[in-house]
């Protein structure tokens, strides 16, 4: 019998995290928190323009005023090269977008620093900004970008991986903010929508979204005596950071060290966005620096998630299966690419399901805002709203049941996607736990204006090659050594499985996570990899030590390894549990003085063969107040697909998470730009984000189909589950007024227009 | 996020509060939830804030005829204290629908009424209650009607030196209070507080309020008129569409207007049944 296969005493328990216990009661150490001596606070001084040329920086009378240490243009930082927000933290010669840092004042508190920034005057040339995406488009609109740019390496910094499909070079006659374009074909598009039964097509928009993680953006580095960039930041992945400082700042990569801090939300938006200036900036001021944004200025200058035009065509057949999709998306890249989601956007109109026949192209486009960046399963949830609704639409039209089409079209390991051949992926099982649902029943009898809507989506994931150690502690319990940062809680997840492989209680394990150059292999927290890719090496340095333990026992009791097992803190004979010798013996006898045995060192490096994603489908009850057009969530519920729950309790937490974002992305949440590109909303009395009054009880039901390659079959579940929840409240919307709405956030205002014009 | 340097005061009376700000640049602080976050975005910079708390301005006091409320009364205290209490409905509800429990309990009745936010609620309810406000300065005490307070955006008829020290309001009517808030903000882009007459009452008189729309919370006399004129199924429509909205977007919030409006006064004309 596979191990995956047998019962389990400590993977499967409901178990808060580890951590818990020190962020309620305000003992967890975030970066912010971190004491360091003769530490300087940074304060930006922000363009007022959405585009000018930066004629002069004037900092006398701030360098003027006690307490300041420094003013740093980007000139005076140590970074060479231009053209990507790494190796621009600072505008060079051309402020980009309204609120880009332009100069960092370095003063001895925070207070200081701000009333220096005020007294900075910067000489601006204004110029010619691009705001809007179509209008970006066009040919004739002003260049987002007048200065050239420097060689430089963007696919580099970029976490998407490959862009997905060909890329081409920008054709000559079009706008000067076109940056690339890429295309995905197969097959005769325009066959398949002639010989349909039914076509649907429409033009989507997303706006811009930001990831409004509780604990803004924040870093500290200092400069250790023997030139080593030490670096402490609330960080998403401490190792990827460490690289693109070492590029960015160019120095060696053994002198830089990077330590993750407790974070207080990333959702993909921490992904080594201020490390590299606060890096540069300690080296320039040769003191330790910390960068802490305010709201506003996370809000207005990070990296939040790409607008985006979708134009989407689909076609089916009278039995229901798709025929062929055509697109035409525009990303809003702002003004630095990246973390574009144009390379990776193609495949993601395909949503979840198998294709005949495709033609989609995807062109990036420069505007004078801020540079994206990843958002969960970023792209998905806007796919997923346009696919979606047009699928539904189908089934309507051609008068068949939502979830049969669903059903119909959902892929079998093999079957044909937008960029390759579909992983196994338990979409059948997500749907069918989904139509058994008492919530979907319930559809036929509501009242007047309420609406039950359907949706399925996934985000495949990723996989990544992983190290980690497991060591016997002098005491006898297990640690594991991981570089990971815990945005999940994916320390409490890895103990769990290390416990469960060696037979202990969750309690004698204990995570060690290390700065980043004394750890083994750790991806990035993202792309719903970490349970999948570090649990994978962490399960295998579980059994090495494992064996080693066994080992150990085996020559201390003078009985074959396979005939031990590891129970209550000992490893004894089977069926003789009065015999034995206890981890603390062990653990006695091979650390110390005087050795008799090697130490208990487990080591696991792996990398799952293959991906596989997890299956999600959300059914929502909402109302809609026809008066103001407020839509009212009412009921939601979650199905999804773990492949092996490690800890069902984190599972819900991510699945309740994903839910309340995707109402976040449905009905409420856009940033901003008027015509000028003056961001109005960099708080959140403007920026609007679901608040608990906003979201109704979520009924979480996790399946299992174990994957071949994660964990105890576990798969990485943190993405899918945002995917589908905004296009189930377009559903709904519709099923409740028989309006539909091709725009998000559909807001109160644009609900009201929808209604008035149907 | 820093509020620019301030100096920092605690009279132990209003006489010391009084000359405290005779300062141009002194703003007195009570409950400070609107006042703090305007000076960390440094949108104001007192040179000193006059700290109100120590005050006695606290209480509510009710009797048949009127409500007294201390000028120093929470949020939260008001509602307590009004629980239950008739003829103050518009008041009740527009507490009901500032902020959340927290701010209830920090930000003060006064402090609201003379910071004079265009989108109050509590304004429009204290215009449509017909309430009368104690203003306390140097020169003396004097009586302004809150239809003569509220002049524009965060503009009052109160003098530099000057501070509420109560609000009376007088009981009566049906009244209510309903409101469409902005998702991020909560506050309302339309609020409107109705209050009618009981029948056989001697004031025959409809008092509608208005805030969040306009440039100040004001008082709407031609819906007022029509109100009293044809009942509450009236068309109110041209009276409406002569309103000047302070937003671009007028078609939306003019019709939002009309559906508080008219829910206010189908709350309220239930109530004046009662």
């Amino acid at each position: 019998m596979s191990i995956e296969e047998l019962d389990t005493t400590v993977v499967g328990v409901r178990r808060p995290r580890i951590e818990a216990p020190t962020k309620v009661t305000g003992t967890a150490l975030y970066a912010s928190d971190l004491p360091v001596a003769g530490l300087l606070h940074g304060r930006f001084v922000p363009s007022p323009y959405a585009h000018a040329r930066i004629v002069s920086i004037d900092a006398a009378a701030a360098l003027a005023l006690d307490g300041v240490a420094a003013v740093l243009s980007a000139a005076a930082l140590p970074i060479a090269g231009s053209g990507t927000r790494a190796l621009e933290p600072l505008a060079r010669e051309e402020a980009l977008y309204a609120g880009q840092p332009v100069a960092l004042v370095l003063a001895e508190s925070e207070a200081i620093a701000e009333d220096a920034a005020e007294l900075v005057v910067v000489d601006y040339e204004p110029l010619p900004a691009a705001v809007d995406l179509d209008a970006a488009l066009d040919a004739s609109a002003p260049p987002a970008r007048t200065s050239t740019v420097g060689a430089a390496d963007a696919a580099d910094m970029a976490v998407h991986g490959d862009a997905a499909g060909s890329v081409e070079e920008a054709a000559p006659t079009a706008s000067p903010n076109v940056t690339s374009t890429h295309r995905l074909e197969h097959g005769d598009v325009d066959a398949a929508f002639a010989a349909s039964a039914a076509v649907a097509e429409g033009v989507f928009r997303t706006g811009w979204v930001h990831q409004a993680y509780i604990e803004p953006q924040v870093a500290t580095a200092w400069v250790e005596p023997d030139g080593t960039v030490a670096i402490h930041s609330s960080t998403q992945g401490a190792s990827f950071a460490r690289a693109a400082v070492a590029r960015v700042v160019g120095i060696p990569l053994e002198k830089v060290k990077v330590t993750p801090a407790v974070v207080g939300g990333g959702f993909g938006g921490k992904i080594v966005l201020i490390e590299p200036l606060v890096a540069a900036a300690a080296l320039a001021a040769r003191r330790p620096v910390r960068i802490a944004y305010t709201r506003t200025e996370d809000l207005s200058a990070t990296n939040p998630a790409a607008g985006l035009r979708l134009e989407v065509k689909v076609g089916m057949d009278a039995e229901g299966t798709l025929t062929g999709i055509r697109s035409r998306i525009a990303v809003d890249e702002g003004a630095y690419g990246d973390m574009s989601p144009s390379g990776l956007i193609g495949p993601r109109i395909g949503a979840g399901y198998t294709w005949p026949a495709w033609d989609v192209e995807v062109t990036a486009v420069k505007t004078n805002k801020f540079g994206p960046g990843a958002y969960r399963g970023p792209t998905a949830t806007q796919c997923t709203f346009a696919i979606e609704q047009l699928v539904d639409e189908l089934a309507d039209r051609l008068g068949l049941d939502p979830l049969e089409v669903r059903l119909r079209n959902a892929p079998t390991e093999g079957a044909q996607k937008l960029d390759g051949a579909w992983p196994a992926v338990a979409a059948r099982e997500a749907l069918e736990a989904a139509g058994e649902h008492p919530l979907w029943r319930k559809r036929a009898a509501l009242p007047q204006d309420e609406g039950i809507g359907l949706a399925y989506g996934l985000f495949p994931g990723a996989r990544f090659a992983a190290g980690a150690v497991c060591r016997m502690e002098p005491d006898g319990s297990i640690a594991v050594v991981t570089g990971l940062a815990d945005i999940t809680g994916t320390a409490t997840a890895i103990a769990a499985i290390a416990a469960e492989t060696l037979g202990l209680s969750f309690e004698q394990v204990r995570v060690n996570v290390v700065e980043a150059s004394a750890a083994p292999q750790t991806p990035v927290s993202g792309g719903s990899a970490i349970t999948y890719s570090v649990g994978k090496a962490v399960r295998a340095a579980a059994e090495d030590a494992r064996e080693q333990i066994l080992r150990i026992a085996a020559d201390e009791l003078e009985i074959a390894p396979a005939d031990l097992e590891i129970v209550d803190g000992a490893v004894r004979p089977i069926g003789s549990p009065d015999r034995g010798v206890t981890l603390s013996d062990i653990a006695r006898k091979s650390t110390g003085f005087g050795n008799a045995y090697p130490p208990v060192e487990g080591r696991g490096a792996t990398v799952p063969a293959e991906l596989s994603p997890s299956a999600c489908v959300n059914i929502v009850h909402v109302r809609v107040d026809r008066d103001t057009g407020r839509v009212d969530v009412l009921d939601v519920a979650h199905v999804q697909d773990v492949g092996r729950a490690i800890n069902p309790l984190l599972c819900e937490g991510q699945m309740r998470g994903g839910v309340t974002q995707s109402i976040g992305y449905a009905l409420f949440e856009e940033l901003v730009h008027d015509e000028d590109g003056q961001l109005q909303t960099p708080t959140f009395l403007g920026y609007a984000i679901p608040r608990a009054e906003h979201v109704p009880a979520i009924d979480t039901v996790i399946i299992e189909v174990p994957s071949k390659h994660g964990p105890l079959g576990a798969k990485g579940i943190g993405e899918s589950a945002i995917v589908p929840g905004a296009a189930a409240i377009a559903n709904a919307i519709h099923a409740a007024t028989g309006a539909r709405l091709r725009t998000m956030p559909m807001t109160p205002r644009r609900v009201w227009q929808a209604l008035r014009e149907s | 996020m820093i509020p620019a340097a301030f100096d920092y005061v605690r009279p132990g009376s209003i006489e010391e509060a009084l000359a405290a700000l005779a300062d141009p640049d002194a703003k007195a602080l009570a409950g400070g939830h609107s006042l703090i976050p305007a000076l960390k975005v440094r949108l104001a910079r007192p040179s000193v804030l006059v700290d109100l708390r120590d005050l006695d301005l606290r209480g509510v006091a009710i009797d048949e005829a009127a409500v007294t409320i201390g000028a120093l009364t929470t949020y939260g205290e008001a509602a307590r204290a009004l629980a239950g209490v008739s003829g103050v409905d518009a008041l009740r509800e527009a507490i009901g629908s500032v902020g959340d429990l927290q701010i209830r309990n920090a930000g003060t009745i006064g402090g609201c009424i003379a910071h004079a936010d265009p989108a109050s609620d509590v304004a429009a309810a204290v215009l449509a209650l017909g309430a009368r406000l104690t203003a306390q300065s140097p020169a003396g005490t004097r009586e302004i009607a809150a239809d003569d307070l509220f002049l524009g955006p965060f503009t009052t008829a109160l003098a530099a030196q000057e501070l509420i020290t109560e609000i009376t309001i007088p009981r009566g009517g049906g009244s209510a209070y309903a409101s469409v808030e902005d998702l991020a903000s909560g506050y309302p882009l339309a609020g409107a507080a109705v209050r009618l007459a009981r029948a056989g009452e001697s004031d025959g008189s409809c008092r509608v309020a208005l805030t969040g729309a306009l440039g100040a919370p004001s008082r709407l006399p031609s819906v007022e008129a029509l109100i009293e004129r044809e009942g509450v199924e009236a068309d109110l429509s041209a009276a409406l569409s002569a309103l000047e909205l302070a937003t671009d977007d007028v078609a939306y919030r003019r019709h939002l207007v009309e559906v508080v409006v008219r829910r206010a006064a189908a709350r309220a004309v239930e109530r004046s049944a009662a």
